[in-house]
């Protein structure tokens, strides 16, 4: 399930796929077109538990350490890619 | 070092309650949301009903199981609540008097949202082991209201209202508390705050966010102190902080994957041994602030198969923030001691409202931290309430203000109330 190889940085292009599949597991009914890098979870109709959700499990798979907090005043989509691919590069 | 821990606990959550699938029908909520919030009910006050009454209410039972003699040992009267009714004037001090304790006591109350019990359980555990007082007591009671309107959303159906009077002794038939056994974390942040007596303010991500990160540093900071603690295995049972049951689930999710490394199916079984036990109560109440995880570790006791020596793990949480992860133990002893308090028929025996008195009682509960110089609320119009609870008991109810002095009075409340006062020429029907 899990392309991204624990040892190599993830790109900005794995890490928004990694969105895009994570966003669509949680939540069955969004298509996956949907899921655009300007919107928010809250858009797609994901609840705070749903969104809890989806970004344990994108740190899960991509293998980084931030706390739950940094993901509070992200204004959409692009800046959780962009925050996720930041402490990705950084490992 | 001598045991100490809970002797005794006590819930009183209102006379009243509204279902949640009625609330979010009433309020237009997506009911697909009921799922992840896994809540039943929530508690519903009455214009006569404050911080005091619920206080009072919730402890008056446990301490008439107790013999004037064990009543007069109660050497501090702790209140936790982020519902004060005075920037000076304690709750406690209004309470102290109601209950009928002894003169030599301490009055306090403590304040930090809803972790604040914790703090003050964990001061009062500290005075009692140090031996200076052998054989003293500590009663605390945390007791809130809820402020919460439309305007707050999904957060509206999960708020409760209510009390948990926990009495700390050394002798401690509901939880022996590990000593030295305790992870900490707290920083500053603006999650969710009461800036004023009429409204609540809150960011739900910030909260929830706060709430799970607190959960794994405070464990963290637990398993450094504890040698082999190991979440997974350590604790036979757990007990949360409960701002609704759904979030209790998803921290437990995050554990499970931190610490575990658990296949999700695993997580479920896990989660419903360890943990369902302790959200019974609080999915039929609503977030009870500071007292919730003791509310659910009353839960725990009542609801789960305990057997002798079972080790329970307990989170608390309050915004702002501060957070404790700290354990104890329990036995066959401690389901004794919580089951006499019939924790689970009092919930059962609240009347259950419609959505329109909900609305017209919640419009008028939201007055009740208000300073006012005089004020007269009149218990006699909640009659109906009052009859359909379903026990007939004393409760202490709120009167109103009398040049700021905040007046009360005991009624009679359930089924079998006795006839009407004839002097006000009102009938009980």
């Amino acid at each position: 399930m899990n392309p991204i190889s624990s040892n190599a940085a993830p790109s900005r292009t794995a890490i928004a796929r990694a969105v895009v599949e994570a966003v669509t597991e949680i939540l069955p009914a969004v298509p996956a077109a949907e899921v655009t890098g300007h919107r928010h979870l809250k858009e797609l109709g994901a609840d705070s538990v749903d969104r809890v959700e989806i970004i344990l499990m994108l740190l899960d798979r991509l293998g980084v350490e931030l706390p739950l907090s940094s993901f509070a005043d992200l204004p959409n989509l692009d800046s959780v890619i962009d925050l996720l691919h930041e402490e990705g590069g950084a490992r | 070092m001598t045991p100490v821990g809970i002797e005794a606990v006590n819930v009183y959550a209102g006379t009243a309650r509204i279902s949640v699938p009625a609330l979010f029908a009433g309020r237009g909520l997506d009911p697909a949301r009921l799922g992840n919030l896994m809540m039943d009910n929530r508690s519903v006050a009455l214009p006569c009903e404050d911080p005091v009454t619920n206080a009072v209410n919730a402890a008056r039972p446990l301490l008439e199981r107790l013999t004037p003699e064990q009543v007069a040992r109660i050497e501090v009267l702790v209140t936790s609540t982020e519902s004060g009714i005075d920037y000076s004037k304690s709750v406690s001090s209004y309470v102290h008097g109601y209950l009928g304790l002894s003169r030599a006591c301490r009055l306090v109350e403590v304040k930090q949202a809803c972790y604040a019990a914790t703090a003050a359980l964990q001061l009062g555990l500290g005075y009692l082991a140090s031996g200076v007082s052998p054989g003293g007591k500590v009663l605390l009671i945390a007791t809130d209201v809820t402020l919460v309107d439309e305007e707050a959303e999904y957060a509206e159906p999960a708020m409760g209202t209510g009390a948990v009077a926990v009495l700390l002794s050394d002798e401690p038939r509901v939880l022996t508390v590990d000593p030295g056994a305790f992870g900490l974390h707290c920083y500053d942040v603006l999650d969710s705050a009461r800036p004023g007596p009429t409204f609540d303010i809150a960011d739900s991500d910030r909260s929830l966010f706060a709430y799970l990160d607190c959960l794994s540093n405070s464990f963290r900071d637990y398993r450094a102190r504890v040698e082999g603690a190991d979440f997974a295995t350590t604790f036979d049972y757990l007990a949360m902080h409960t701002p609704f049951a759904g979030m209790v689930r998803a921290g437990h999710r995050k554990m499970m994957r931190e610490f575990a490394r658990t296949q999700p199916a695993g997580v479920d079984e896990d989660f419903n041994r360890r943990l369902a036990p302790a959200l019974v109560y609080p999915r039929q109440t609503g977030n009870l602030c500071s007292g919730s995880v003791y509310l659910g570790l009353a839960s725990l006791i009542d609801n789960a198969p305990i057997e002798d020596g079972a080790r329970v793990g307990l989170y608390s949480y309050g915004s702002g923030c501060s957070a404790e992860f700290f354990s104890g133990v329990v036995d066959t002893e401690s389901k004794r001691a919580v089951a006499e308090m019939r924790i689970g028929a009092h919930l059962e025996a609240r009347a259950e409202l419609s959505f329109e008195q909900y609305c017209e009682l919640a419009a008028e509960n939201r007055t009740c931290l208000v300073p006012e110089r005089d004020r007269r609320i009149d218990p006699e119009r909640h009659l109906a309430v009052l009859e359909g609870y379903g026990h007939t008991r004393d409760l202490l109810v709120f009167t109103g203000t009398k040049d700021y002095r905040r007046t009360y009075e005991w009624i009679t409340a359930g089924p079998r109330r006795p006839a009407a006062e004839p002097e006000n020429g009102r009938g009980m029907t």
